[in-house]
């Protein structure tokens, strides 16, 4: 017995809009890739040798299934044409078929088997053909000469087929695994109790709440005061954060979910919340509501450390005539007060400490310092350092928690600077206004954007510290 | 964003159209026409039907606006959202702060039931 697993790109497109960067043949239901439910289903048909082909790129795939050796069956893929049709495609591979009888999953279906029924025996007594089809696209054929001509005729399959062409659809079936059927496939995961799947490196605080039937991927962290399920399925390196729900919805990969969230009959990937039942879809532009766990290159982070530094740089030259006339008239004065402070750094710089300068906005010298800001002018040096950002955070005291940077997950949001975005955008520098707006840059800004925002901060700087 | 009185009910009922994107780069303008719109009257109606697109410091904007009502001892009640729009009150449980209505008209309604 051979199969020919035929999925061409037409069948899948809305996945690579719905969850772009997966391949659809790896799209998980239920934490398990779809192509290991066809796999599994080949091999409950007693197929030996499996053949993936795509009109698409099979590489991903390839990647992950190799060849085969896992299941114990030989895996092999090919292209095929957008216009082959399964005549064509059956005539091509001949070689691969012989005289064995084939089995063909056409279409990007899902398989509803059970894993207790003997399928062997039923494919072999039932005649060429389409045994199986799904409402809207995709269907079982058979082809060859193995059956056995005596035998009776088989009774309608136990097979059932469903195309999976929108999230609506991935939704029902993810969730319908989960809730009835689980019993049916092979899940990934442990647990001690049925209905309740969790993976490797899986850490649970103690007062969250799991709630059966519940599937959960490897790599996970949830966090204080989170609710899972019922019906909930989160995928592998995710992390949910505190106080959040998450029940009939589904998580997937390297997604993370913000605090006091409640995701209710949703689909979450990244930065991407959809609504099945709706069909809409929001892409979050807020990292501390939903983003991706992964982290972006630190290719953008050297680009950005250098761009600051030599606008650091370029900003030190401008004002080095009037901090060296105006800086030592207000020590004279005794207006120009510093400050040794320790700060939480960024990254695994644990804590840096800063001197700050507060200048009085009075009389002839203060005024100047003000429209100059010239209390940060010593840290501008501490960027081409490398120790602050020339725009970013305002650095949070280390003694002062409220302004701690949350050390769970936020620690790469978190930028130390001379200036920061709320200060750039006007907003009120604490609060979580200001939190809001700089995440939100963060995310969003570039190093071109940097430099615009710093000019921003330096001219609303002398507006913010001029008394009405 | 455009402000204007209605008067269909026998009430004054402020409406203000919100058109396009509400997020960081432009929900200070909200809240700095705000307080204006409210001297005018306490009940205050956001027709979100040509909104599509809200992130957390256009609701926190949203949240804030209530908040200066509630203070006058009035409400403001939010009309046609669009579904990715509504998506994100659900998330955020900023759903239970607000009276959502389907249309304008059921929101004008409201305040007169």
């Amino acid at each position: 017995m051979k199969t020919l697993i035929v999925i061409k790109e037409q069948n899948h497109a809305w996945v690579r809009n719905a969850f772009p960067g997966i391949h659809p043949l790896l799209l998980t239901l239920c934490n398990k890739p779809y192509i290991e439910y066809l796999i599994d289903f080949a091999i409950l048909s007693r197929s030996e040798e499996i053949r993936i082909m795509s009109d698409g790129s099979l590489g991903e795939v390839e990647a992950y299934c190799m060849n085969g050796s896992r299941w114990g069956v030989e895996l092999t893929y090919s292209n095929i044409r957008t216009t082959d049709d399964i005549t064509t495609i059956l005539q091509k591979n001949s070689r691969f078929c012989r005289d064995n009888r084939t089995m063909v999953i056409n279409g990007f279906v899902f398989v509803d088997y059970d894993k207790e029924s003997q399928y062997d025996s039923i494919i072999n007594t039932m005649p060429d053909g389409v045994i199986a089809s799904a409402e809207n696209e995709g269907c079982l054929i058979l082809r060859g000469q193995e059956r056995n001509p005596d035998a009776a005729p088989a009774p309608s399959p136990p097979i059932n087929l469903e195309s999976i062409d929108s999230i609506e659809s991935y939704y029902r079936i993810s969730l319908d695994i989960l809730k009835n059927k689980s019993s049916q496939f092979v899940l990934p995961g442990y647990g001690n109790e049925p209905e309740c799947f969790i993976g490797r490196n899986v850490v649970i605080s103690k007062s969250a709440e799991i709630e059966k039937p519940v599937s959960i991927g490897n790599n996970v962290q949830i966090l204080s005061g989170t609710h899972i399920g019922p019906d909930a399925i989160v995928g592998s390196n995710v992390i949910i954060d505190k106080n959040s729900t998450v029940t009939e919805s589904i998580v997937l990969d390297n997604t993370y979910i913000g605090e006091e969230l409640d995701i209710t009959g949703k689909t979450a990937f990244q930065n991407m919340l959809s609504d099945p039942g709706t069909q809409a879809v929001l892409s979050m532009e807020d990292p501390h509501l939903l983003r991706s766990t992964q982290n972006n290159g630190t290719l953008s982070a050297l680009l950005r450390q250098i761009t600051h530094a030599i606008t650091a740089l370029t900003i030190i030259i401008l004002l080095m005539l009037p901090f060296l006339l105006i800086a030592p008239l207000l020590m004279v004065q005794g207006k120009w007060k510093k400050r040794l402070t320790d700060y939480h750094g960024a990254g695994d710089k644990k804590v840096i400490s800063i001197a700050t300068g507060t200048i009085p906005n009075q009389g002839v010298t203060g005024k100047l310092a003000s429209i100059f800001s010239l209390n940060r002018y010593p840290l501008l040096f501490r960027v081409i350092k490398g120790d602050l950002s020339l725009i970013g955070n305002l650095p949070a005291a280390v003694s002062d928690n409220s302004s701690a940077p949350d050390q769970d997950n936020m620690t790469h949001y978190y930028r130390p600077a001379v200036f920061s975005y709320a200060e750039a955008e006007n907003w009120p520098v604490i609060g979580s206004d200001a939190a809001i707006v700089e995440r939100y840059y963060m995310v969003h800004s570039n190093p071109l954007k940097d430099i615009g925002m710093t000019m921003k901060a330096l001219i609303n700087l002398p507006h913010k510290n001029t008394p009405k | 964003m455009t402000f204007h009185i209605d008067t269909s009910t026998g009430s004054n009922i402020g409406i203000a159209v919100l058109q396009g994107r509400l997020d960081v780069t432009n929900s200070a303008a909200l809240l700095n026409a705000f307080p204006e719109w409210l001297q005018q009257t306490t009940s205050i109606i956001f027709d979100c039907s040509g909104l599509n697109f809200l992130d957390s410091s256009g609701l926190g904007a949203f949240v804030r606006c209530l908040r200066q009502t509630l203070d006058q001892n009035g409400d403001l009640r939010l009309a046609a959202l669009a579904s990715n729009v509504a998506m994100i009150f659900e998330l955020t449980k900023a759903k239970q702060l607000f009276s959502i209505h389907p249309n304008l008209q059921d929101a004008i309604d409201s305040f007169s039931s």
